[in-house]
């Protein structure tokens, strides 16, 4: 008897754990998964930069001054501060000295750079203490009394901004629904053939009178589990990969690369939102995967013999 | 408690494996159904198994009409009927307890509850000793009493078994019989398909005859 309460502390399942193409669906649910994954990171990345990068540049204006014959660019830095501090809604204006329109350009034109042998416009960040209220009219009528001054609200940056990270986030979200959707249709030829391969074990449980909804659940059961597994290593690695990424970008590239990556993209930090969906991919794949077989299998009962 | 008239059965369009059949059994009788190879005994099995729908004719069993029943409540008459098969049809990955125990675990019972009935039947089959044995350790009489112990284990009122000794010797098929003849006495109902003669000599039950071309004679 206690032999007996040994072996049987657990029933085996009746539809056989270990078989190749349960392991292969594992395979194709963890990669499957890994591209939810990564698709559905990169859009909060995407996300998250955006949205900060649209706040940031909405809490700023830049006046720009070209220079012309006859002007003091000096001079009229100094106007257009005051002009700037004096608006309504503005918290302080500064121009950037020749070093930093420098370290600007650094990224694209190079090291070394001398920009007084060039003849560039000159910028004023403009900080905006009240964005909704700030009085950008008055300042652009203002700023015509200055030669060569204009004033860059940045509308079509964060317009353009704005569409891009919509685009991209359109673009993976419709990708997360086709992964899934073909991780479905996997699941769905992997089901046909589980009942295939297990057909004798079907035939055998109706004949000793197993309701339709109770192979079902024999065959759920076993999909949820090959389903989980699957979600979970492949959410593991993807969050793996986050990690690995954040420290590569931090890292191995030079450092005014990385700021400019860190500025155009963000950080490859996801936070806790980010790794929680990320997780939560783990049981809706599995529950989706558990849901298609059980509609397989039950359509594949509907169809056999009496 | 199983009442056939007039029944036919064909599969698809082909011709009509059985003819015109009618017959009644009553319940807890004993039953051999004979006839030679093709005649349809597997088919008349597989129809009182309710796998089957007759193409014509009418079928009751347990006092229901089969023909119009819904598929979820003949599985659920199916519960009612035991069946071995000639080729016993055991789930090679579970063990000889967990084999027999099926029928009970589609019930729902937990292992908790029937344990001490599947190693007792085990037991009175001659299996104790091979309950963890899976059916590719066993013999072909090992598998057969496994096979039946399987068909009883729910005490069904119908037992059907085909051809329950095609695959044993002769002095097995005897005591197999025997053990239908037990279960009988204990209130089952029992149907057995066999072509051989010698059974149905030494075992002094009626016969239910399928001719080559499908007809029953009841004798």
């Amino acid at each position: 008897m206690v032999e007996l309460k040994q072996q049987h502390s657990k029933p085996t399942p009746i539809v056989p754990e270990k078989s190749v193409s349960g392991r292969t669906l594992m395979l194709l649910i963890a990669i499957m998964t890994f591209l939810c994954a990564v698709t559905l990171g990169g859009v909060i990345l995407i996300q998250k930069s955006a949205l900060a990068w649209s706040q940031d540049v909405g809490r700023e204006v830049t006046i720009q001054i070209s220079p012309v014959e006859g002007e003091l660019m000096d001079a009229n830095l100094r106007l257009a501060e005051t002009i700037a501090e004096a608006t309504k809604g503005v918290a302080n204006a500064r121009a950037l000295s020749i070093e930093e329109s420098e370290d600007l350009l650094k990224p694209w034109l190079g090291e070394g750079l001398d920009l007084t042998e060039l003849n560039i416009p000159r910028l004023i960040i403009v900080r905006l203490s009240d964005p909704a209220n700030a009085d950008l009219e008055t300042l652009e009528n203002e700023l015509k009394i200055i030669k060569g001054a204009s004033l860059d609200r940045h509308d079509v940056w964060r317009t353009q901004l704005n569409s891009m990270a919509g685009t991209i986030v359109f673009s993976g979200v419709l990708g997360l629904v086709l992964i899934i959707l073909a991780t479905l249709l996997a699941t769905v030829f992997a089901t046909r053939g589980a009942m295939a391969t297990n057909r004798e074990i079907v035939d055998v449980l109706h004949f000793i009178g197993a309701s339709n909804r109770f192979v079902a659940k024999e065959f759920q059961g076993r999909f949820l589990k090959i389903g989980f597994r699957g979600a979970l290593i492949g959410a593991i690695f993807a969050l793996i990969f986050f990690v690995l990424m954040g420290a590569l970008s931090s890292n191995i590239l030079p450092n005014s690369s990385s700021e400019q990556v860190s500025i155009l993209f963000g950080t490859f930090s996801l936070g806790i939102i980010g790794i929680f969906w990320i997780l939560m991919l783990v049981p809706i794949i599995a529950g989706l995967t558990a849901f298609t077989s059980r509609m397989t299998v039950r359509r594949f009962l509907s169809q056999i013999a009496w | 408690m199983i009442e056939f008239e007039n029944v036919g059965l064909r599969y698809g369009d082909g011709p009509e494996v059985l003819k015109d059949v009618s017959f009644s059994i009553e319940p807890g009788s004993f039953h051999f159904l004979t006839g030679p190879s093709g005649s349809g005994k597997t088919s008349l099995l597989r129809l009182l198994l309710l796998s089957l729908k007759p193409s014509s004719g009418t079928m009751s069993m347990f006092g229901e009409d089969i023909t119009n029943l819904k598929r979820e409540r003949l599985l659920e008459l199916r519960r009612h009927i035991g069946i071995v098969f000639q080729e016993f049809r055991l789930l090679e990955h579970l063990s000889t307890f967990e084999n027999v125990a099926l029928p009970l675990r589609v019930l729902g019972q937990s292992e908790e509850n029937y344990k001490d009935n599947v190693t007792e039947l085990l037991e009175w089959v001659g299996l104790g000793d091979r309950m963890h044995a899976k059916p590719a350790l066993l013999s072909g009489g090992e598998k057969q009493r496994a096979a039946i112990a399987r068909a009883v284990i729910a005490r069904p009122e119908i037992l059907l078994a085909d051809e329950p000794t095609g695959n044993v010797d002769p002095a097995l098929s005897e005591r197999l019989l025997h053990l239908f003849a037990e279960l009988n006495r204990m209130g089952t109902t029992i149907i057995v398909a066999t072509h051989e003669l010698n059974m149905l000599k030494k075992f002094d039950y009626p016969c239910l005859q399928l001719t080559e071309n499908g007809e029953l004679n009841y004798g």
